[in-house]
């Protein structure tokens, strides 16, 4: 009996013990658990770009709307051309076949596609707005009519099934509709401009008119039939269906990949709905479960040049994809097959850890994997989902020997990273490689250089500055903070800076110029000096972030003709955007920058990431490769936009060069006429830039060569010790002395802690 | 002498004694083997069951000690040279250390004894006949159950620069004071300190009166003993193992002030609240692993040499009373 009892009691225990570790083993599962780790190590995804010609020329186009019905897509080509202005044809592209046929559909000249839709019988409806008017020989503009046409074309051969005018259904000629869906029983939902969403019966009988609280980002019909539509709520982007039976948004979609991201909704073939962000994956409705495929990274596909996509009945995911940043722009179509791992070439992976992966890089990673056969970088963000947890992993891993092989040095604290012994001098790659500092800027490289020793690289910058009249402030290229409040002092103007609030002057005068205050050798700060207290009381005379009038204000450009303001805080990127700054100045301009104890105020801000080697690597010379194609010829004189300058000197040679090369038009005379390169604006300023002169490219010259420091370089924790100080004294509660007194004081801590 | 027949014949004493002992010895030496492989088998069973207390205390405990060693006699964590004791001696003359340890060593020398006599004399009282004795055990018990969150907020109204304190004093025509910039600031955090931990000390001492055996008091009173006389010979001699439990607790909690600071007044707090775990806080987040693990170890050899201290005393003082 005893026994008994003793033997039940430890099969008790033997199950307590089991369970407890089971649950405790639990937590240790990761997301992606190894049986979806192993069906990926199975398969790949591999690009396929479908060249679909469309009898145009492809600079002059762009896909403005797709939609697919089975293995067939049906696009809105929109084209331009000088003659014939902007026209919109509608095509039909069998993706089985890769064969292409424009559908009769007659658009006029003022008319255009607004939305289509499949509907349940394969066919496609599509709103076309038909716009008419009478011009007399004044260019006055009568009879104005806009009618939106619902016409319904047959899926075969686009001819037309029914047409039906529906603009007093919507609300009159104003209406305009956002979105247009049709659902699985081919009722017919409209969301105008007013937050309205218009649900109609397949013969156009009104169901109901459902009024949204939020705006609707996107409307989706899933596979079921049901229509679904994105708005922001509380915790970012949610989908919720269209509910008829309550008439209004159901309750948010569970499991579903939304957020804050930038996640669009297609209809799905094999599941509900098919989710494109930087992930992709098909969700299913009935288990709220999403199955994730890949990530367009991952396969060398941009996701900012995406912007349609769906799923065709074999599985397969085809988009729209338009590099518009490309030198010869095209649209294609994007297919993404399916194949067995061992069919992919295998590559060595580098790892590239980031915080928040930068525009310009992400392309630049894409061309890498694209061009090298021997490396494939892998993007580890850290700070996708939260911020500060990310930093602390990203860290944790530089110390324990998980570091990435290249590491954005855009985020955190540069010179921390650099002193800590984390990163490879690039000076001594450049040297093994036969790169010239001297083909380089070589004030670019000075101002990230850390003790004779160059860190991270850069692609491309700008110069963040402060702007003056010539004719007030001189002929300078710099200043003292105590000669740039006593030239403020001197002059009297209603404000420095529009919108110059208290906090923000304050900020430009110490902010970039900290290091004036700390003798970081002796481990001594004069926080409590002079210059400091003479800075908080001169930044007190100004009005204070509640006093400054937002809205009914005069504009920049006029308060610095008439002298109200005296500076202008912003960024040099390009020859176009000095000319703009130059117009606003009326012609000398004078780049005084930051307050700064040398008169070097103008401040290095790099423009497509900052990217180191770490120290710990295996795969140095993949990770230089990289570096060595940011540094490269071919992308420095090939960069896209406008936004910012090489760092080789023959690549902004010639960049200035194309500045300065007229274009012309040949106008009704037969005669060249000098053609404006582009137009910029700045708040009541705006000028047409024409090439620029020696002149004005020699001014961007020195200007840029001015600068030898980077910018934003203050710690953090010095930043929020002096906004949390200065504060109760900009409201007027502490005096300037007791202020400084305790900035002083908890600034020496910091100083003492990290010497 | 007459032998029956088929009969063995009969033992002498002696014989059967010896066989009797042969007996003995053989059924003690099967017992100690028995005993034995019982004792062998309890201790298999015993270590099996410490086994998971052993391996958390080695990973949880010794190991991240060990690593934390490692780190403080290296250079840094990336680089990996060992380099002695330089660590110490940097961190030793850091003044931001020296200044971390002067403020925590002032905070736990005031903090800590206030903590144990305040409590003790708050057992003590509501140990005697004294009305609302339930009320006031529940009002020093109160702020234990308020989140640290609630309580820094409240913190910060009270001695914020507009806070109720300085209105208060400004009543009396006094000046502002700025409470969390100034020298006052220890006085606050001390303060703060009291009020959170005064409740939790004031129940072990209530506990520790009242397993004070009442036989030894009445024969106290009986011999006209004078109630100073009683406290000091009979009731602390029997609460001192309670005194260095509490004593230890309030100094272990007098290093976990930081939480509040660092809430009050973030990384780098005014000078006089810049603690030790600010330091070690602060050297971590700026990947200075071996700063902090130097320091780690400096506060840890002074803990383990007050602890020792605070032992010793309890043994000299209390051993007579112990059973």
């Amino acid at each position: 009996m005893n026994n008994r009892r003793n033997r039940g009691k430890k099969l008790v225990t033997i199950f307590l013990t089991l369970a407890m570790t089971a649950l405790a083993l639990s937590g240790c599962k990761k997301s992606g658990d190894s049986e979806d780790e192993s069906k990926k190590k199975e398969f790949a995804y591999v690009p396929e770009y479908l060249q679909v010609d469309f009898g145009i020329s492809s600079e002059n186009m762009n896909v403005s709307s797709a939609v697919a019905c089975g293995d067939v897509l049906y696009l809105v080509v929109s084209s331009w051309g000088e003659d014939s202005g902007s026209q919109f044809s509608l095509y039909k592209y069998n993706v089985a076949e890769k064969k292409t046929e424009k559908f009769p559909l007659e658009i006029g000249e003022n008319d255009y596609i607004n939305q289509m839709a499949a509907t349940p019988e394969g066919n496609l409806a599509v709103m076309l707005n038909r716009t008419s008017y009478d011009t007399d020989e004044n260019g006055e503009i009568s009879n104005y009519s806009s009618r939106i046409e619902l016409k319904v074309l047959s899926g075969e051969n686009g001819s037309e099934v029914s047409t039906q005018d529906i603009t007093e259904a919507l609300g009159g000629e104003d209406s305009y509709v956002q979105y247009f869906k049709i659902d699985g029983k081919g009722n017919y939902y409209f969301y105008d401009g007013n937050q309205v969403l218009h649900v109609m019966t397949p013969e156009l009988k009104m169901i109901c008119d459902i009024s949204t609280d939020n705006w609707i980002n996107e409307m989706v019909v899933s596979k079921e039939g049901d229509v679904y539509a994105t708005s922001y709520g509380e915790s970012g982007l949610e989908l919720k269906k269209v509910d008829l039976t309550t008439k209004a948004l159901g309750e948010k979609l569970e499991g579903v990949s939304s957020g804050y991201g930038n996640w669009s909704y297609y209809t799905s073939a094999s599941k509900s709905i098919l989710v494109s962000g930087e992930q992709v994956g098909i969700y299913d409705i009935s288990s709220k479960t999403e199955e994730e495929l890949f990530s367009w990274l991952d396969i060398d596909v941009n996701s900012n040049y995406i912007s349609q996509a769906g799923e065709l009945s074999d599985g397969r995911i085809w988009a729209i994809y338009n590099d518009y940043e490309a030198s010869e722009s095209k649209v294609e179509i994007l297919l993404v097959n399916k194949v067995k791992a061992s069919e992919v070439t295998a590559k060595e992976e580098i790892t590239y850890g980031t915080m928040g992966l930068d525009w310009d890089l992400k392309k630049l990673i894409i061309d890498f994997n694209k061009s090298n056969e021997k490396y494939r970088i892998v993007v580890k963000e850290y700070g996708a989902d939260d911020y500060e947890t990310g930093r602390t992993q990203f860290n944790a891993d530089i110390t324990t020997g998980n570091c990435p092989d290249l590491i954005d040095l855009a985020y955190g604290s540069y010179t921390m990273y650099a002193n800590k012994g984390i990163l490879e001098d690039l000076y001594l790659y450049m040297e093994k490689n036969g790169l010239k500092k001297e083909d380089y800027l070589e004030n670019i490289f000075k101002a990230y250089e850390v003790e004779g020793k160059l860190y991270a690289m850069i692609s491309k910058f700008y110069v963040t500055t402060t702007m003056a009249k010539q004719s007030v402030v001189g002929d300078i290229q710099g200043w003292t903070l105590s000669e740039m409040l006593d030239f403020v002092e001197q002059n009297n103007p209603e404000n420095i800076f529009d919108y110059g609030s208290r906090s923000s002057i304050f900020y430009y005068c110490i902010y970039n110029n900290i290091d004036e205050f700390i003798d970081w050798e002796n481990g001594k700060c004069s926080f409590d000096g002079e210059d400091f207290i003479r800075t908080l009381e001169f930044a007190a005379k100004f009005p204070s972030d509640e006093e400054i009038n937002w809205n009914d204000r005069e504009g920049t450009y006029s308060q610095l003709k008439a002298d109200k303001i005296l500076l202008l805080q912003s960024s040099i990127s390009s020859v176009q955007n000095y000319q703009m700054y130059k117009g606003m100045f009326d012609g000398k301009v004078a780049f005084v920058g930051y307050p700064n104890s040398e008169r070097r105020g103008n401040l290095i801000q790099s423009a497509g990431g900052c990217v180191g080697i770490s120290s710990k690597s295996k795969h140095k010379d993949g990770a230089w490769e990289f570096i060595q194609m940011m540094m490269g010829k071919d992308y420095q004189e090939n960069m896209s936009g406008d936004w910012g300058f090489p760092i080789m000197i023959s690549a902004l040679e010639k960049k200035f060069e194309e500045d300065m090369t007229p274009e012309y038009y040949e106008d009704e005379n037969g005669e060249q006429v000098e053609n404006m390169k582009t137009s910029w604006g700045y708040d009541d300023f705006n000028i047409d830039i024409y090439a620029a002169t020696q002149e004005e490219v020699d001014a961007v010259w020195a200007l840029i060569k001015s600068a030898d420091k980077m910018s934003g370089s203050v710690d953090e924790q010095l930043n929020n010790i002096i906004t949390e100080e200065t504060e109760p004294f900009f409201k007027g509660q502490k005096s300037a002395a007791d202020t400084a007194a305790v900035i002083q004081n908890r600034i020496q801590i910091y100083v003492n802690e990290n010497r | 002498m007459r032998f029956l027949k088929g009969k063995k014949p009969q033992k002498s004493l002696y014989e059967l004694q010896e066989e009797a002992t042969e007996q003995n010895k053989t059924l003690k030496k099967s017992r100690r083997a028995g005993s034995n492989r019982r004792d062998r088998r309890g201790k298999r069973i015993s270590v099996l069951y410490l086994l998971p207390s052993i391996l958390g205390v080695l990973l949880f405990f010794v190991l991240p000690f060990l690593i934390v060693i490692y780190y403080s006699v290296i250079d840094n964590p990336i680089n990996g040279e060992f380099v002695l004791f330089d660590n110490f001696v940097m961190v030793f003359n850091n003044a931001a250390f020296k200044q971390a340890a002067k403020n925590t060593l002032m905070f736990s020398a005031t903090a800590v004894p206030l903590a144990v006599v305040l409590s003790m004399l708050l057992a003590m009282m509501l140990e005697s006949k004294i009305p609302f004795k339930s009320q006031f055990r529940t009002f020093f018990l109160s702020p234990m159950m308020v989140p640290i969150a609630s309580v820094v907020l409240i913190w910060q109204v009270l001695f914020h620069y507009n806070g109720m304190m300085n209105e208060i004093i400004g009543w009396f025509g006094k000046d502002k004071v700025d409470w969390l910039n100034s020298a006052y600031a220890q006085v606050v955090i001390v303060v703060l300190f009291l009020w959170k931990n005064l409740g939790y000390n004031m129940i072990l001492f209530m506990a520790a009166l009242s397993s004070i055996p009442k036989d030894i008091l009445e024969v106290a009173v009986l011999e006209s003993a004078s109630p100073f006389q009683i406290f000091w010979h009979i009731k602390l001699r029997y609460m001192s193992s309670t005194i260095l439990f509490v004593t230890i607790m309030s100094l272990i909690n007098s290093f976990k002030v930081f939480r509040e600071i660092y809430l009050l007044k973030g990384d780098y707090p005014y000078d006089t609240m810049y603690m030790l775990q600010h330091f070690m806080n602060n050297t971590f987040g700026k990947l200075d692993y071996q700063k902090m693990s130097a320091a780690a170890i400096m506060m840890a050899v002074v803990m383990v040499v007050i602890i020792g201290i605070l032992f010793i005393t309890e043994n000299y003082f209390g051993k007579d009373v112990e059973g």
